[in-house]
């Protein structure tokens, strides 16, 4: 995995190391990166982001608690090979809820149907199959 | 790497030059690394790196003569990193130092600092004189170089994104007072905006535990600022009907409390 590939914003209400952990999370969960995977150096991803080292160690040290990293001598972190348990449809719907509560939030901002952002959900979730 | 964050006049300048024994406090006192920051020992001194906002020393010099005799000072100076430095900011070291421009002044002065390896560095406004990209890259170049080495920075700005990236721990002065001081990453977690309807704003009659400012809007309803302590819930408040919790960026939090 390249470090360009996180997306991080210095900006957001979300402290750096957590919009880390979650991406790092949905990739790994999902699949897409898979197990033994190596990650990008922690040098590396404050390097590209510009971002302080001790945040990004901080995310990295934390995925390796939660069972998602190993780290392996020589080559630094690695996507677990199992991870220790599975992660649930549940667990990984959680990861979308607070997006979803921001939806919410403008809809009703917006003072639409419920039916109607359903079915623009909809919409978009087909267009992006 | 401590971001001191305040706006013009609030006092940044004058909390580091006491600090570093520049100037004397009107009442109280200041310690650095243990030792009276107005006579400290020469074994703190040695430790310690500091930048001011118009660095200005040495103008006859030209860069490269600088370097060399400051290297006769420092038994850990880092000549290495002198080279690499100056060749990636494109700063011509044979000329005089009075004849930089303020930004390459200010680089010269942090490369200066940092090739002494100091453990505490302090810097006032390190970035003032560039531009948002070069102020980026100098940010990124410092944080790289303090986790390297273990060098506490203390840095200060009135720029909220200066900080957002780089910074561990974030300490808002205002008007002379420290308002906050807290890790960035407990700042964002433990503080939010939480806005009650005016149906709801009656019950609001006394201070929430954590209430940092109240704001009463035109239609009645009230907007709180209010911090938790790391790990617990937020105020009961918080779940009234039509209350809403925000939480908020180092921006709106900054000028929530300055304002």
């Amino acid at each position: 995995m390249e470090a360009d590939l996180l997306n991080i914003q210095p900006a957001s209400p979300e402290p750096i190391y957590r919009q880390i952990i979650a991406q790092l999370q949905r990739l790994i969960s999902s699949g897409q990166l898979p197990p033994g995977e190596p990650l990008p150096s922690v040098r590396d991803v404050a390097g590209v982001h510009g971002v302080n080292p001790v945040t990004v160690s901080r995310a990295y040290s934390l995925l390796e608690a939660e069972g998602f990293l190993d780290r392996r001598r020589g080559i630094g972190m690695v996507v677990a090979t199992r991870t220790r348990r599975a992660i649930s449809d549940s667990a990984r719907l959680e990861q979308l809820d607070r997006p979803l509560k921001e939806v919410v939030r403008q809809a009703r901002e917006l003072d639409l149907a419920d039916q109607l952002v359903l079915e623009r959900l909809k919409t978009l979730l087909k267009d992006e199959k | 790497m401590v971001g001191l964050i305040g706006r013009n006049g609030s006092g940044k300048t004058t909390l580091i030059r006491i600090l570093m024994g520049l100037a004397q406090p009107n009442a109280g006192r200041a310690w650095i690394c243990g030792e009276p920051a107005l006579s400290p020992g020469d074994a703190v001194k040695a430790r310690l790196g500091y930048v001011p906002q118009l660095p200005d020393a040495f103008g006859w010099m030209r860069v490269s003569d600088m370097f060399d005799l400051l290297a006769t000072f420092y038994p850990d100076w880092d000549s290495q990193f002198v080279q690499q430095s100056m060749q990636r900011w494109n700063v011509d070291t044979k000329k005089r130092l009075a004849r930089l421009s303020p930004g390459e002044r200010q680089r010269v002065a942090l490369t200066r600092a940092l090739a002494a390896r100091p453990q505490l560095l302090v810097l006032d406004e390190p970035a003032s004189a560039l531009d948002p990209v070069a102020r980026r890259e100098l940010l990124r170049e410092l944080a790289l170089r303090a986790a390297d080495s273990g060098t506490t920075i203390l840095f200060s700005t009135h720029i909220v994104s200066d900080l957002e990236r780089v910074a561990s721990r974030v300490a808002f002065l205002h008007e002379g007072r420290l308002l906050l001081d807290t890790s960035m990453d407990e700042l964002k977690e433990t503080h939010a905006r939480l806005t009650v309807p005016s149906v709801s704003a009656a019950s609001l009659a006394h201070a929430l535990p954590g209430e940092l400012r109240r704001r009463k809007r035109s239609d009645g309803s009230v907007s709180l600022v209010i911090a938790r302590q790391p790990g617990q819930d937020w105020p009961a408040a918080a779940q009234m009907p039509g209350a809403q919790l925000e939480t908020l960026s180092l921006e709106d939090l900054f000028i929530e409390v300055v304002e």
